[in-house]
Formats: C-alpha cells, sequence, structure tokens
C-alpha cells in the first residue's frame, strides 16, 4: 500500500467527500441534542416563543398600539372561557382595553429584542475587551481588569438604573422609542460585559503562549489579524455557553427595569411593563392582566437557561 | 512458583456511539515475584489500557469484555470496587507518569507518606513516622527528617518520582505498576530513577510492570519485554533476546527505528503508515497492512502467540504450518 | 546572498524578571528575582549545515531558538542572517523581508496548529502572508505540492488537525514552515512528543528536504542519538550556557566536557552491552539561585576550588571549544 493510503486520516467517521450538512447531521452535538427530551422541549419552546413574537404584526388579533381600534368599553374583560368573556379577546382584555394576547405577542418581541440586542452588545465589547487585555499583558491588561472589578461592585440594577436615569434626564422622560431601546440596550449590556471580559482574558492568555500564535507571529502577522483570526475562534465555545445563559438573565433584567418604571413605557409595553401594569389589578380580582405575562415570561427564561445547561455540558470537552 | 500476576485472554472494549471498540484483545502474560516485564508499545498499543484493567481503573464506556486477571491465584477482575480499592495500594502499588498530579499539592510529604503507611499496616505515632524516614532515604532523599515536612512543589521533579516511588511501596506491595514513570524527566534523571527502581525491586522483592514507549529504559531495567502492537501481544521473551534479535516484523521495525549512538546508517529503517485506529483495524494479522514480509495467511487469520525459541510470537512466519515466502 | 555563515549569533543572552509583583515586593521586602535563561551563546551555522543544541531542560536551547528566530528579544548580544541584524531598531525592512527565509518546527504537534482552522489555510498562510502566489488556484497548486513533499495527500487539506495523528500533524507542520520557500530552519525538539516509528519518518523526512532544498537547520533536542544522526556540528547548553561545541564525529568520539560525559552515559544501553553507568548526582540547580563559578559544579566529579569561583571561558580544541577548568588544566 501506498504512503499517502497509509497515512489517510481519520478512516473512520465520515468518508472524504462529505458535505457540511453531513458532518452537522453525524456530530456529536446533535446526537447530545436530541439525546435529551428536555432540551428538545426547551428548544421548542424557544423557537416558538421566538417566531410568534418576529411574526406579531402577522398573527396577533389586535393590534395594541393602534389606540383609535381600542374600546374602552372592552376594557378588563376576563379570557375567553370565564363568564363574561368575550372570544375575540382571547386572553381578556387591560385596563385600556388592549387585548392581552397581542400585548404578549408584541411585548415579547421587545423582551427578546432588547434581550438578544443587549447580550450581543456585552459580548461584543466585554469579548473584545478580554482579547485586548489577555493579548497585551501589562498596563493595559491592569487597567481594563480594574475597571472591570470596579463595575462589578455595582449590582446590574443600579449600573442600568443610573444609565436609564441619566437618559431621562438628559433627553426628557417622553424620549422616542428608539432612544429607550437604545439606552435599556446600553445599561443591560454595560452591566453584563464584565464576565465576558474575565472568560476570554483567561482564554487568551492560555493560547496567547500556544504554538500556533507563534507560529503566527513568526511570519510577521498582524497581532490584531492574529487576535481575530486565531484566537478567537477557539475562546467562541465559552462564550457561546454565557452569552445563552446571559439571554435569560438580560430578558429577566430588562422585565426588572419595566417593572420599576424605568424600562420601557405602558405606551409599547414589554412583559415586564405588562406585569407591572397588570399588578395593579391583581386583587382586585383580574388575575388575567399579570399572570399571563408572567407566565409567558418564566417559560420562556426556564426555556433559556434549559438550552444553555445543555450547551455548556455539550461543548465540555471533558465530558465527552 | 506460583506467579504474582496471570493475565489470561484479557479483552477490553469501549462502547462508543458508533461500534464498540476493542483496545485490547487476547492479551495474555505472566509475571513472577521479584520480576521486572517491561509492556513496550507506541501510542495507541493498548498497554496503559493493560495496566489500568489490572489494577480496576477501567471507567464506562469501558469495560473488561472478557479474560481473567488473578494476583496470588485470587482472581481481580470481578472483584468490587470496594475491595479493589483495598487491593489497592496493599498488594499493589501504582506510579504514574507525571508526579505533579500522584501527589497532594495541599498536604505535607510526610503526612501523605504516613497516611498511605498507616492504612497498610498497624504502626503508628513514632513508628510510623521512623518508617517513613525509612523509606524516604531508601528512594535516595538527602535529609529525609526535615524533607518530611516539606510540600509536594518544593521538590524537583526527580525527588518527586522517587516521593511517588516510596508512596507505592509505603503498602508493602507484591507488584508495582508503573506506567511511563521516567517519561517527564531529564535524562540524567531517568537515569537515576532507572537505577533506583533496579535496586528497590531487587530489595524489596517486589514485581514490576513496567508499562513504557521507551525502549531504552525497558533495555535497562526489564528482565522480560512483552512487546504490543494495536491492542495485541506480537512478542514476549527475556529482555536480551527481544532487543538484540526480534523476531515479529514489528519489534524488527521498533528497534530499528530507534536512533542509536553506535549507528552508522544513514537513514533510520523506516515503515510507512502509523499504528491503526482502533475501528480501523485490518482483518487478519493487525500489523500486516505495514508489513514488508506479509504473505498469505496474514491477511485472513489472526496469529497466536507460539513459542520459538525463548520468547513467543504472534507472527505466521514462525507457524510451522505455513511456508514462509523467502 | 553574501558569503560566510548564513546565521551568526554572538553573545546572546536573555534574562527573565520572575519577581512578584511590586505590591507584594514593596509590602513584603522582597528582592527583585531574575532568571538568567541563557548567557553569552556564540556560534554560527554555514549554509546547508545542521548545528544542533543538545540540552536538558533549564538549558536554554529553546530560548536561544526564540530569540534566534525573532519571537523573544534577547537583553544582551545579537542575531545576525544573512547579515541582517534580527532584532534592534535599525534595519527594520531588511528585516521584514527576511521572515519569509526563517521558518521552525515546533515541538507539540497538538499545539503548534490552530484546532478551528483546514490544514489547507494553515499551509497557505505564509503564502498570503508574503503574497508569494496569487490567485486561489495557484494557492491551492501550491499547497497540493507542499502536501504531497510531506508525504500526505492532498485531498486532506480539507480536514481539521484533530482528524490527524500525531506524526500527521507535524507533517502538516513541516509543510507549513516550508510554505514560505525558506532557507532556514529552526526545530525545536520537532520528534519529542512523536512515537518511535513516527520519528524516524519525520527524521528521515527533514534531512531528505534539506537534501533537496539545501536547507540549513538550527536542530534543538535533548535526545543525543537523534543529534547524531541530524547534525554536522553539535553544541551542548547547560542551564544557560554552552559548554562545549564541536563536529559531530569528534563530539561523540572524544566529548571533553564533563556534562556530555554524563549526557552520553545517560543514553540507554540498547546493545544491551551490560556497561556498568556511572550514576550522577544531582539535578538541575534552581535558576533563581544559581550557582557561583562554574554552573556544573555542584555536579562535577571533577571539581576543584577554582571551579566554584570561576567561570571558566571557552577553549579551542581541535575543531571545537570546551570551557572546562578540568580540561584547560589538563586534568580530563
Amino acid at each position: 500500500m501506498d504512503d499517502a493510503k497509509l497515512n489517510e486520516a481519520n478512516p473512520i467517521g465520515l468518508p472524504r467527500n462529505a458535505s457540511a450538512i453531513d458532518a452537522v447531521l453525524d456530530s456529536d452535538l446533535l446526537h447530545s441534542f436530541l439525546g435529551s427530551k428536555l432540551t428538545v422541549a426547551a428548544a421548542l419552546v424557544v423557537i416558538s416563543i421566538t417566531l410568534a413574537a418576529v411574526l406579531a404584526p402577522v398573527i396577533a388579533p389586535h393590534d395594541p398600539y393602534d389606540l383609535r381600534s381600542l374600546n374602552l368599553l372592552d376594557s378588563q374583560q376576563p379570557p375567553a372561557w370565564l363568564k363574561d368573556g368575550d372570544w375575540r379577546y382571547l386572553l381578556g382584555t387591560d385596563d385600556q382595553g388592549r387585548d392581552v394576547l397581542s400585548s404578549i405577542l408584541y411585548g415579547s418581541r421587545l423582551s427578546l429584542g432588547v434581550g438578544v440586542l443587549s447580550v450581543a452588545f456585552a459580548a461584543a465589547l466585554g469579548v473584545g475587551l478580554g482579547l485586548c487585555a489577555g493579548y497585551a499583558g501589562g498596563a493595559l491588561d491592569v487597567l481594563i481588569m480594574r475597571v472591570a472589578d470596579v463595575q462589578l461592585t455595582f449590582p446590574a440594577i443600579l449600573i442600568a438604573l443610573l444609565i436609564d436615569g441619566s437618559a431621562q434626564a438628559l433627553f426628557g422622560v417622553h424620549r422616542e422609542q428608539t432612544l429607550v431601546l437604545g439606552g435599556l440596550v446600553l445599561a443591560i449590556g454595560l452591566s453584563f460585559w464584565v464576565q465576558y471580559a474575565r472568560m476570554v482574558r483567561g482564554l487568551t492568555l492560555v493560547e496567547k503562549s500556544k504554538d500556533y500564535v507563534l507560529a503566527a507571529r513568526l511570519i510577521g502577522i498582524h497581532p490584531a489579524l492574529i487576535l481575530f483570526r486565531h484566537v478567537l475562534p477557539n475562546v467562541m465555545g465559552p462564550v457561546l455557553v454565557i452569552a445563552t445563559i446571559n439571554l435569560a438573565l438580560a430578558i429577566i433584567t430588562e422585565a426588572t427595569l419595566s417593572f420599576l418604571g424605568v424600562g420601557l413605557p405602558p405606551t409599547q409595553p414589554s412583559l415586564g411593563t405588562l406585569i407591572r401594569i397588570g399588578n395593579n389589578f391583581l386583587f382586585a380580582g383580574e388575575w388575567w392582566m399579570t399572570i399571563f405575562p408572567g407566565v409567558t415570561l418564566a417559560t420562556l427564561v426556564v426555556a433559556i437557561n434549559l438550552l444553555g445547561d445543555w450547551l455548556r455540558d455539550a461543548l465540555d470537552p471533558r465530558l465527552r | 512458583m506460583l506467579p504474582v500476576l496471570s493475565v489470561r485472554h484479557l479483552r477490553v472494549e469501549f462502547a462508543t456511539r458508533r461500534a464498540t471498540l476493542t483496545a485490547i484483545d487476547d492479551v495474555s502474560f505472566d509475571i513472577m515475584p521479584g520480576e521486572v516485564l517491561g509492556v513496550v508499545g507506541e501510542s495507541g498499543a493498548g498497554k496503559s489500557v493493560t495496566g489500568a484493567a489490572i489494577i480496576g481503573l477501567i471507567e464506562p464506556p469501558g469495560r473488561i469484555a472478557g479474560g481473567e486477571i488473578r494476583l496470588r491465584g485470587e482472581r481481580i477482575d470481578t472483584l468490587s470496587a470496594a475491595a479493589m480499592r483495598r487491593i489497592r495500594g496493599r498488594q499493589i502499588g501504582m506510579v504514574f507518569q507525571d508526579p505533579l498530579t500522584s501527589l497532594d499539592p495541599l498536604y505535607r510529604i510526610g503526612e501523605q507518606l504516613e497516611e498511605t503507611i498507616a492504612t497498610h499496616s498497624d504502626l503508628r505515632g513514632a513508628a510510623l513516622r521512623r518508617k517513613a524516614i525509612e523509606l524516604l532515604s531508601e528512594v535516595g532523599i538527602p535529609a529525609p527528617e526535615s524533607r518530611l515536612d516539606n510540600y509536594p512543589h518544593q521538590f524537583s521533579g526527580g525527588m518527586r518520582q522517587r516521593v511517588v516511588l516510596a508512596l507505592a511501596l509505603a503498602g508493602e506491595p507484591e507488584l508495582v505498576i508503573a506506567d511511563e514513570p521516567t517519561t517527564a524527566l531529564d535524562v540524567s534523571v531517568q537515569a537515576q530513577i532507572i537505577a533506583l527502581m533496579k535496586q528497590l525491586a531487587r530489595h524489596h522483592r517486589v514485581a514490576i510492570m513496567l508499562i513504557t514507549h521507551d525502549m531504552g529504559v525497558i533495555a535497562e531495567v526489564a528482565d522480560r519485554v512483552a512487546v504490543m502492537y494495536a491492542g495485541r501481544i506480537v512478542e514476549i521473551g527475556p529482555v536480551r533476546d527481544v532487543v538484540l534479535t526480534p523476531q515479529h516484523p514489528y519489534s524488527t521495525h521498533l528497534m530499528g527505528a530507534i536512533p542509536r549512538l553506535g549507528d552508522t546508517r544513514q537513514r533510520l529503517v523506516q515503515v510507512p503508515g502509523a499504528m491503526p485506529p482502533l475501528a480501523a483495524m485490518a482483518q487478519g494479522c493487525a500489523f500486516h497492512p505495514r508489513c514488508s514480509r506479509a504473505f498469505a495467511p496474514c491477511r485472513i487469520e489472526r496469529p497466536a502467540l507460539r513459542l520459538h525459541g525463548s520468547t513467543s510470537v504472534a507472527c505466521w512466519l514462525y507457524d510451522d504450518r505455513w511456508e514462509a515466502p523467502l | 546572498m553574501t558569503g560566510g555563515p548564513l546565521v551568526r549569533v554572538d553573545n546572546l543572552g536573555r534574562i527573565f524578571d520572575v519577581s512578584k509583583p511590586w505590591l507584594e515586593r514593596a509590602i513584603g521586602r522582597a528582592p527583585r528575582q531574575l532568571v538568567v535563561a541563557a548567557a553569552g551563546v556564540s556560534f554560527e551555522i554555514g549554509r546547508r549545515e545542521t548545528l544542533a543544541l543538545v540540552g536538558e531542560s533549564g538549558s536554554g536551547k529553546s530560548t536561544v531558538a526564540k530569540m534566534v528566530v525573532g519571537l523573544v528579544t534577547p537583553t544582551t548580544g545579537e542575531v545576525l542572517i544573512d547579515g541582517v541584524a534580527m532584532h534592534g531598531a535599525t534595519q527594520a525592512f531588511a528585516r521584514r523581508q527576511l521572515r519569509r527565509r526563517i521558518q521552525m518546527v515546533f515541538q507539540d504537534p497538538y499545539a503548534s496548529l490552530n484546532p478551528r482552522w483546514r490544514a489547507f489555510d494553515i499551509i497557505a498562510e505564509p503564502i498570503q502572508a508574503f503574497s508569494l502566489v496569487r490567485g486561489r488556484a495557484e494557492i491551492r497548486a501550491r499547497v497540493d505540492e507542499l502536501l504531497r513533499m510531506v508525504g500526505l495527500d492532498p485531498a486532506d487539506g480539507s480536514r481539521y488537525p484533530h482528524e490527524f495523528s500525531g506524526g500527521q500533524r507535524q507533517r502538516i507542520a513541516v509543510a507549513r514552515a516550508l510554505a514560505s520557500d525558506p532557507e532556514f530552519l529552526v526545530c525545536d525538539e520537532p520528534t519529542s512528543a512523536l512515537d518511535v516509528s513516527v520519528q524516524a519518518q519525520i527524521l528521515n523526512l527533514m534531512r531528505d528536504l534539506q537534501d533537496e532544498l539545501g536547507l540549513t537547520y538550527l536542530f534543538i533536542s535533548h535526545n543525543l542519538a537523534i543529534v547524531r544522526h541530524m547534525a554536522h556540528r553539535v553544541g551542548v547548553m547547560y542551564f544557560g550556557r554552552l559548554v562545549e561545541m564541536a563536529p559531530r564525529a569528534e563530539l561523540f568520539r572524544s566529548p571533553r566536557h564533563p556534562y556530555t560525559h554524563m549526557l552520553l552515559d545517560a543514553m540507554p544501553d540498547l546493545a544491551m552491552t551490560g556497561r556498568r553507568r556511572k550514576p550522577v548526582e544531582g539535578e538541575i540547580p534552581n535558576p533563581v539561585d544559581p550557582p557561583s563559578g562554574c554552573s556544573f559544579h555542584p555536579r562535577c566529579p571533577h571539581v576543584k576550588d577554582r571551579c566554584r569561583l570561576e567561570r571558566p571561558q571557552p577553549r579551542a580544541v581541535e575543531a571545537g571549544w570546551v570551557a572546562c577548568h578540568a580540561v584547560e588544566e589538563g586534568r580530563i
């Protein structure tokens, strides 16, 4: 037999000309995913809620933001299956006559949107700073890490309140929606970047001394390119795990902020705002206004957490 | 004389998603009291798996799928985990490659030694401490009384491995299994540790199963050597015979590929390819795809170990039933 | 291309500061701690020659290798490759041109390839960095040629490192090193992590490539037998310094420095001659607290008072040199 055939790589597993799709279908990751019923269920939940949120303008029976379509006479109706219920408003209405189901759909949109954006922002900032700190070392490393340390002493909510409060002071209470959203994303993102930075810095320190990085330095590749093309792909695994679990936390944080009144306003409520508004009517017996959004939020957060758990275990090389 | 360790037809399998892989297959050998048996092979040959199977450290998805292991005549492969724990340390001592992980960095050497000795004997108090000092000085640690109170990180690599040897002998075992004990050490320290092991084996009448990829270590210290390839023993015999006149084509290749000081050759003996991965084993003799002397039966059936002169070889070339081409 | 040696290293040295952070030091009033990884290293390598640096851990051979290729900045001394200084403020442009001609093969086949890159991209990186070949088809052709040169199938370019064995990964590393069409290759223990039979393949491959492509090698190893196989000249390093340098045949025929004797003695007796070995005492000293005078004196069987006080200087002996008082005084 000639040398090349004897040197053939990986004779078990896929044949040489297997396509990328085959590789994914055959992968350990997919098998571990399908093997856990709980994870599959969690994934389905997340996908359904996300799809519903994205398609809200299409599938929502009413538009809760259209002031003209609201009818005050329809306000405070209970869910359809109860006495006095109306099948036009499946889950009931709130005090303004807004359909609870539609509010939940649009609210999920905002909750998810803010959650994803703030996590993306935190990850980008944290990973970027972590890479720089880990690779450069020295004074830059010390500076970034001390800033991170200081920030960790503040709870996320406080930071978010601070930023939000400043935004209110600067731009007034009734500012435009994009500004509100932007401010929220900034606030939540800024409160979460530190964990990414710390993790990535540690991983970068490890990767930096590996020979493949030395080989790249040897041929004169610019440090930024080394960080981006060589180091980053190798630190992404744990980052993804943190990001998934972080997403749940970000959504809760936004809900908390909205509940406290410094998040999204009632005119464009997120799930948190809906819970707050509905809370006022809870003891009056009109439970549906707060319970349904609350259940949706809880389900979403639990499902995301379960997915994050699975991802962490699946990506852990030691558990394979 | 009853062998200290007797392994017959040992087979270890690993169940993976795609297939069940056989890590070692039909492995049989004996170790006599006080003898040093070297088990040599390259990575993937299965030598560490053999050692792990004997001391009961095969974890799922791996399992012992066949054969038996007897320690002084008593079967140990069927023992419970608790019973095996009692045997480990008392009757079988262990030395692993990395002394940094064998020793607990949080405890002083003296504490670790005394704990091991106390677990396997009745010594206590001053007598215990004396025994610990005795062991340390026996493995060549200078000023042992003061070094009892040091932590592992305060020792150099070679010194740490000596301490590990002392720990292995603390339970006064009959058999010590050493898996790559000198691989992580510098060349000059390796020579010291090898000499020490030889001396300790003679003095304590302890049998040693020395697992390593380094033929040089085997040549220095072993009485007999077993050459493993792809999970099987291909040749086993007195070390002098196997090293100077290897019979199995793989052993010949292995000895030829080692660069030596007395060499005047221009090129090292090289055989194409590498050891096949567990899942891609050829039919018949596992070495035949790379063997320059392969002929008809090699592709069909696996040869068994047969005595040929002073060594046993698993190769059709030495089987009388076949006429090997010249 | 100028005449004379391709590589010239003069009084090369490197000191590492391993002190605790200044705050801890200030509080504990502890002094700075400096480790001399290498000092006073000088040698030359002629074109198409292989110089081997032999030593155990703490000898400084890896640090010297990294200084020669420019990965580590020396604290003293200089490295000149084809007349161009590898470090320093001047000649930056010439140095950039030089990078293409110098490459390195690393020890650990598992850490020297980026696990997230395909073999093809790993080998193509130097080609693209130096713009040696342009156009996707041309680059592909060149990478395929390199893969074949190291005994691999071009189709394997699409695989990831974890799909290869250790020996195959090292072949990819060699292919990457050759991708920029270098003249000078520094090999840092390229076969230490490999099995014996694979080691034989890689060493043979490297010798063949040297003959075919006219390469110059700086070969780092701790294994004297391998060095004997690969090198034309050998330098023995101990605790950061070169203690002996000689042509290969001479070093093995008549080693002079006591440490060289010790290394040769420590080699296993595969001819089963049953030779008795004189065990050498001790271990490598602690670099933070180095011995005075000659750093080998605590372990040397020929030690005298002068050895504890004065560091020996290199003295020419036949075709090489030795730094040892006992040799100089004719005691051994």
